[in-house]
C-alpha cells in the first residue's frame, strides 16, 4: 500500500516509484481508449489531402468543409434527416420509458400488488435474452402491423427495452422515501396522483436523471434492431453510418464528421442533465 | 373542532399481529387527550386509524357522529405531526407550511397572510426560505407544527412529536403545544411514551398496554386510582412497590410481620375476596426505626435526588422503594420499619392483577 491516501492508520504515504509507474500505465491505457476518438475528430477537420498522409500529419489546416458536406451532401441527402430521426426516436422512447417506468416502480413500491415481487423479477427478466434473439419475431410483428420503417416501431421497441431498467433503478429510489412524507401529503390534502407527481417524483429526481441518461444512450446507439426494422425514412444515425462501410472510395472526411455529429448530441444531453444531479437532495427533513 | 369516538376498534396487521384490540375511547370536543403506553402497545396504530392512514379491521370510528371508516385521510379534516417531522425535503419552509392550503386551492394572498402569521407564532419567520434539511430538529418540528395548524382542522393528531428532540427542547415545545392547543381550541390526540410529557400537555390520559386500553383519566386518577397492576406499575415517576405475603383476618390486613387496621369498607372488600398483593406508592411509606410498628426491612441503598431521596429496601414480602425527604435518612444496611396509612393501600385481588380496593 503506497498510494498517497490515508491508510488505515491515518498516516499519509509518500509518493513512491510504484505510483509513477501506475500512473504511467493508466495514462497509456487512457490514450489507447481515446485514440480512436481523436482520430475521428481530427480526421473530420482535416483537408482531404492530409487524411491519408503517412506518417499521419499532426499539424494541418483546420477545415469545416467535411461538416458542410456531411450535413447536406454526403450519401445523397446528408446526415440531417437521420440525425432528426435519431433525436425524435431517442427523445420519445426516453420520455416514455422514464414516465411509464416511474409509474410502474411507484405502484410496485407503494401499493399491494398481487405477486408484486414476481412481477418485479419478471420485468427484469425481459432483458435476459440477447436482443438478436428477438430480431426475427420483431421484424415479423412490425411487418404484420405495417410498422416497418416507422418511428413508432423503434420508439415502442426502445421503450420496452428501457422500461425494465427504469423500473429497477427507480424502485430503489422510491423505497428510500420515508413513507411519512407521503402520508403527510395525504393528510395535507393531496390525491394519490398529486402525491406521485408533486412529492414522490421530485424526491427521486436523481434516479430520473440517471435512468434518462442510460435510456437515451441505449436508444441513441442501438444499431441491430434499427437496421432490421428501418430502411430509409425512419433510419437512425447508426443505420445511416453503417450503410457506407464497405463501399469503395469512401469519403473519410465527411464520414468522420458524421461520426462526430453522432456523438455530440448525446454527450451534450448527458452533460446538461448531469448538472442537475444534485447530490445531497436526500431526505433532510427526516432525522 | 370535533368529537371523536372509537367503538370496539381492532387492528390486525396482515402478518397476524393484533396491534389494537377492541378499543373503546372517546375524545371530547376541544379536549387534549394523551395516549400513553410502552413502545409497541398500539398507540401509533390507533392514531393512524383515526387519521385514515391505516384501515381498521373491526369496529367504528366516529368523528362528530359520522362513521369515517373508509374515508380517505384528506377528507377527514385532520392535521398530523409525525415523530420524524415528515417535512417535504424539496420545498422550502414557506411551501411546507403552505402545503395544506395549496392542496386545497386556497387563494394566494390568503396563503401568504396565514403562513406569515403562523410563522410568527411559532418563531420560524427567519427560516421561511430555507429547506428543511438546513434546520435543527427543534426548528423542523416547529415547521411541522405550523403546517398542522395553518388550516384550523377539526382535529390534531400527534405521534410522539417530541420523541427525537433533546430534553430542554421537549420541555419548551411541550409548553408551546399546550398553549397552541388552548389558543386554537382544537381537539387533540397526542401520543407519547413519556408520562411526564403526558401529564404536562394533556387534559386526560389513556393508558394502553399490549393493544388494549387500560384506563382513561387524569394523571391524578392514574396515580391514586389505578385500575390494575399494569397502570399502577407503569404510571408514577418512581415505581410502586408490590408486596406479597398478604393476608386478611378480623378486620386487619397483615403484610409480612406488619398488621394494619382497615376501615369498614376495605375490610368488607377483603372479607369478600382475599387480597393477593398490595401496592404502595414510594411517597406513602412512613419510615420508622427498628422498634417502631411496620414491616421490617433493611435499607439496601440510599440515592439522594436533590430535595428527596430514594431508599431501596429489602423486605420479606419483596423489594420496596421508599421516597423520603432529605432529612433523617437511614444509612445503608440499617434495619428499619415501613408503615403506611391504610387509605394509601392499593389492594390487588386474587389474580394479583386487578385492583379490588383502594383508599380515596
Ligand atoms: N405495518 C405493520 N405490520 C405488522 N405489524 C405492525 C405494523 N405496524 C405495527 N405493527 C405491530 O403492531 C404493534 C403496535 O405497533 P404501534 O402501533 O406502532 O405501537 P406504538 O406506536 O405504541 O409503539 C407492534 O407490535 C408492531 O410490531
Ligand atoms: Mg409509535
Amino acid at each position: 500500500m503506497s498510494a498517497a491516501t490515508l491508510s488505515d492508520t491515518g498516516a499519509v504515504h509518500r509518493f513512491r516509484f510504484g505510483d509513477y509507474a501506475r500512473y504511467l500505465g493508466a495514462a497509456v491505457f487512457v490514450g489507447f481508449c481515446l485514440f480512436p476518438f481523436y482520430m475521428i475528430v481530427s480526421t473530420s477537420v482535416k483537408p482531404e489531402s492530409d487524411i491519408f498522409s503517412f506518417p499521419p500529419s499532426w499539424v494541418f489546416d483546420i477545415t469545416f468543409e467535411n461538416y458542410h458536406s456531411a450535413l447536406f451532401v454526403f450519401g445523397g441527402s446528408g446526415v440531417l434527416p437521420f440525425l432528426i430521426n435519431s433525436i425524435i426516436i431517442t427523445a420519445a422512447s426516453t420520455v416514455l420509458a422514464v414516465g411509464l417506468g416511474s409509474m410502474a416502480a411507484y405502484g410496485l413500491t407503494r401499493f399491494k400488488v398481487v405477486a408484486g415481487d414476481h412481477l418485479f423479477f419478471f420485468i427484469l427478466s425481459t432483458r435476459f435474452a440477447p436482443p438478436v434473439a428477438f430480431i426475427v419475431p420483431l421484424y415479423l410483428m412490425m411487418q404484420r402491423f405495417g410498422l416497418l420503417d416507422t418511428h413508432f416501431a423503434l420508439v415502442a421497441i426502445y421503450t420496452s427495452m428501457n422500461l425494465s431498467l427504469v423500473v429497477w433503478v427507480i424502485r430503489g429510489f422510491f423505497e428510500a422515501i420515508p413513507i411519512e412524507i407521503e402520508e403527510a401529503a395525504q393528510i395535507d390534502g393531496y390525491s394519490r396522483w398529486q402525491i406521485f407527481t408533486k412529492v414522490a417524483l421530485p424526491l427521486v429526481k436523481p434516479g430520473l436523471i440517471t435512468t434518462s441518461i442510460l435510456s437515451a444512450i441505449l436508444a441513441w446507439n442501438e444499431f441491430l434492431i434499427a437496421t432490421v426494422i428501418t430502411q430509409s425514412s425512419s433510419a437512425t444515425l447508426p443505420v445511416y453510418l453503417s450503410s457506407f462501410s464497405g463501399s469503395m472510395g469512401l469519403e473519410w472526411g465527411p464520414y468522420m464528421a458524421v461520426g462526430v455529429m453522432g456523438v455530440l448530441p448525446i454527450m451534450i444531453f448527458t452533460l446538461v442533465l448531469q448538472r442537475h444531479l444534485v447530490r445531497g437532495l436526500t431526505f433532510g427533513a427526516v432525522r | 373542532m370535533a368529537h371523536v369516538e372509537l367503538k370496539s376498534v381492532t387492528k390486525t396487521y396482515p402478518n397476524g399481529a393484533v396491534a389494537v384490540n377492541d378499543l373503546n375511547l372517546e375524545i371530547a370536543t376541544g379536549e387534549f387527550l394523551c395516549v400513553l403506553g410502552p413502545s409497541g402497545c398500539g398507540k401509533s396504530s390507533t392514531l393512524r386509524m383515526i387519521a385514515g392512514l391505516e384501515e381498521i379491521s373491526h369496529g367504528q370510528i366516529l368523528i362528530d357522529g359520522q362513521n369515517v371508516v373508509g374515508k380517505p385521510a384528506r377528507e377527514r379534516d385532520i392535521a398530523m405531526v409525525f415523530e420524524n417531522y415528515a417535512l417535504y425535503p424539496h420545498l422550502n419552509v414557506f411551501n411546507n407550511v403552505a402545503m395544506p392550503l395549496v392542496a386545497r386551492r386556497t387563494d394566494k394572498q390568503e396563503i401568504n397572510d396565514r403562513v406569515t402569521r403562523i410563522a410568527e407564532m411559532l418563531d420560524i419567520t427567519e427560516h421561511l426560505e430555507k429547506r428543511p434539511g438546513k434546520l435543527s430538529g427543534g426548528q423542523r418540528q416547529r415547521v411541522s407544527l405550523a403546517r398542522a395548524m395553518i388550516r384550523r382542522p377539526a382535529m390534531f393528531l400527534m405521534d410522539e412529536p417530541l420523541g427525537h428532540l433533546e430534553e430542554y427542547l421537549r420541555i419548551e415545545l411541550r409548553r408551546e403545544i399546550r398553549a397552541l392547543h388552548e389558543s386554537t381550541g382544537g381537539t387533540t390526540c397526542y401520543i407519547t411514551h413519556d408520562q411526564q410529557e403526558a401529564a404536562a400537555v394533556s387534559d386526560r390520559i389513556a393508558v394502553m398496554s399490549a393493544g388494549e386500553l387500560q384506563q382513561v383519566g387524569t394523571m391524578h386518577d392514574l396515580i391514586n386510582k389505578p385500575v390494575n397492576r399494569f397502570v399502577a406499575e407503569f404510571v408514577g415517576e418512581t415505581p410502586i412497590s408490590i408486596l406479597e405475603d398478604v393476608s386478611f383476618a378480623d378486620g386487619r390486613l397483615t403484610i409480612g410481620d406488619y398488621a394494619i387496621g382497615l376501615n369498614e369498607q376495605a375490610a368488607a372488600a377483603c372479607a369478600a375476596t382475599p387480597p393477593a398483593t398490595v401496592g404502595i406508592r414510594p411517597a406513602d411509606f412512613v419510615l420508622g426505626d427498628a422498634d417502631a410498628t411496620g414491616l421490617s426491612a433493611v435499607a439496601e441503598s440510599v440515592q439522594p435526588m436533590g430535595e428527596t431521596a430514594i431508599v431501596l429496601c429489602k423486605t420479606a414480602c419483596g423489594p420496596a422503594t421508599v421516597l423520603l425527604d432529605q432529612v433523617d435518612l437511614p444509612s445503608e444496611g440499617e434495619s428499619v420499619r415501613l408503615a403506611v396509612d391504610p387509605d394509601n393501600l392499593h389492594l390487588f385481588g386474587p389474580d394479583g392483577l386487578n385492583i379490588m380496593y383502594q383508599g380515596s
